[in-house]
């Protein structure tokens, strides 16, 4: 059964339609990419699997449960959405790390508020009913997760202190301290240096290998390629071809797509 | 005579210093509240946050102290200000407001000035809208309003001479006394110019407290 389903999701600003109705299902394990030109839609879509978006029409569905529905209204809560969210993580094109906490701090703070919030209402957190107790599991979690994207050696250092692929990986590294259903990614190398884009690819790759989830909206078409399972391209607001990255980028169908990828190839 | 005028100017620099504490302690909560007021998405909440930030900015404070003093004992019943230590407390309402309202503004920059994604980081890790704000936005915030609120906070230092015109017995008034006839002297003209030394004094220190609180918060780059 798919992990994610989305159906019909629709999305306008004002007069401007930015997703025209968007059907795709994401199996377990399974990495997607999303291609496509600047104002396609690829990062309001995601904005809209997170939550920061609400569509104006459509259905999200995660293991069966629906979290979103536009036309059910109990779906649309404060409440409703921020429990939603935990359902995916978010790493964004420009880290959006907090300054102020250490890298440690960055990848607990979240989970730690959680916990605390829980123990308080509901007397219990991932069978912790002591909030120390919690505190330290997530600690122990904040520092597995740090040594698997290799920033074991950083994690009292500030956010300024380390270079930009550093940063993107303590942002992987806080969004899976959330155990998102689907982790996704905007752009998540667009903002670093070319010679930093390495180490970030290479941290995602493992996580393919480790079985995750994951949406990945970019622009390196070899990556995609390489990583991917399924390759989406989209266009004008809708899914123009999706398939595998052998079709969809070693033959696409669709004559947009050609063109896409041509002018990528100039470059 | 050297002792008689220090022993009335401190006494004056003490209300003085009264008046700003319990200005800053007032002022300072208050101006949060107007600036989420006039961050508000509900439009008439908004408006009138931006109306009383209007008129309170608008207009002197010298004006909105005469009209708080007096006005009261004109339409109510009973003067609320006929109490001990009524002056002061009028005046202190007078500049906790007006205060308020330009903190205010300060405060949104600051607020605004945090980049939308810190907020939207905290979104998709589930925190709440008062965790991001608390644990997030204020912070950033606070390192971003020490310079402007720093300005304003010297300014109030000075301002809390205006409260003599409800013959609020501060600094300013003490020294003048010395000019119109007070403790036995007349015509002394040195004690007023020597408030001054109380003033620089005291914004000296504060100057110094406020480089601190920046160098505290340079740790991060944010």
């Amino acid at each position: 059964m798919a992990v994610l389903q989305v159906e019909n999701i629709q999305k306008n600003f004002g007069k401007v339609e930015v997703l025209k109705g968007i059907d795709f299902a994401v199996e377990k394990g399974e990495v997607l990419s999303i291609i496509g030109s600047s104002g396609s839609g690829k990062t309001t879509l995601l904005r809209c699997l997170n939550f920061l978006e609400t569509p104006q029409e459509g259905r999200i569905t995660v293991n069966g449960e629906t979290l979103f529905d536009a036309a059910d209204s109990h779906t649309l809560s404060d409440a409703a959405i921020r429990l939603n969210r935990l359902h995916f993580g978010l790493v964004f094109q420009q880290f959006n790390l907090f300054p102020q906490y250490t890298v440690k701090r960055n990848i607990t703070l979240a989970e730690g508020l959680l916990a605390k919030e829980r123990i308080k209402k509901e007397g219990s957190y991932n069978g912790y009913t002591d909030y120390r107790e919690a505190l330290a599991a997530i600690d122990q979690k904040a520092e597995r997760l740090l040594a698997e994207v290799g920033l074991s050696d950083k994690q009292d250092s500030f956010p300024c202190q380390l270079s930009g692929g550093q940063q993107q990986r303590v942002a992987i590294a806080r969004a899976l301290s959330m155990e998102p259903d689907v982790l996704c990614f905007d752009e998540p190398t667009s903002a670093l240096d070319p010679e930093l884009t390495g180490e970030v690819l290479r941290v995602i790759r493992e996580l393919k290998a480790a079985g995750r989830t994951m949406i990945i909206v970019t622009h390196e078409i070899e990556f995609a390629r390489d990583v991917s399972d399924t390759v989406m391209f989209m266009d004008g607001g809708v899914v123009a071809e999706i398939g595998s990255p052998e079709q969809v980028i070693g033959n696409p169908q669709n004559s947009r797509t050609r063109e896409f990828l041509a002018r990528f190839n100039e470059r | 005579m050297f002792i008689t005028v220090i022993q009335a100017l401190s006494e004056g620099f003490l209300e003085t210093l009264k008046l700003f504490a319990v200005t800053l302690v007032g002022a300072l909560p208050l101006g949060l509240v107007i600036s989420f007021g006039s961050m508000s998405r509900f439009t008439p909440l908004r408006w009138l946050s931006r109306f009383v930030v209007w008129v309170f900015r608008g207009t002197p404070l010298m004006l909105q102290l005469i009209i708080i003093f007096y006005v009261p004992g004109f339409v109510l019943p009973q003067n609320p200000w006929a109490i001990s230590g009524g002056r002061f407390w009028a005046a202190a309402v007078a500049f906790i407001i007006n205060y308020a309202c330009y903190f205010s503004e300060i405060y949104r920059g600051g607020i605004e000035g945090v980049p939308k994604g810190q907020q939207e980081a905290g979104q998709v890790l589930g925190m709440t809208k008062s965790q991001i704000f608390f644990k997030v936005t204020l912070l950033q915030m606070i390192k971003r309003i020490v310079p402007p609120m720093s300005n304003e906070i010297i300014t109030l230092v000075k301002d809390t001479s205006i409260a003599r015109i409800i013959s609020l017995q501060e600094l300013i008034y003490a020294g003048y006394a010395f000019l119109k006839g007070s403790h036995g002297y007349s015509g002394l003209i040195w004690p007023l110019f020597f408030t001054g030394v109380y003033y620089l004094a005291f914004t000296g220190l504060l100057t110094l407290l406020f480089a601190r609180i920046e160098k505290k918060m340079r740790y991060f780059g944010g």
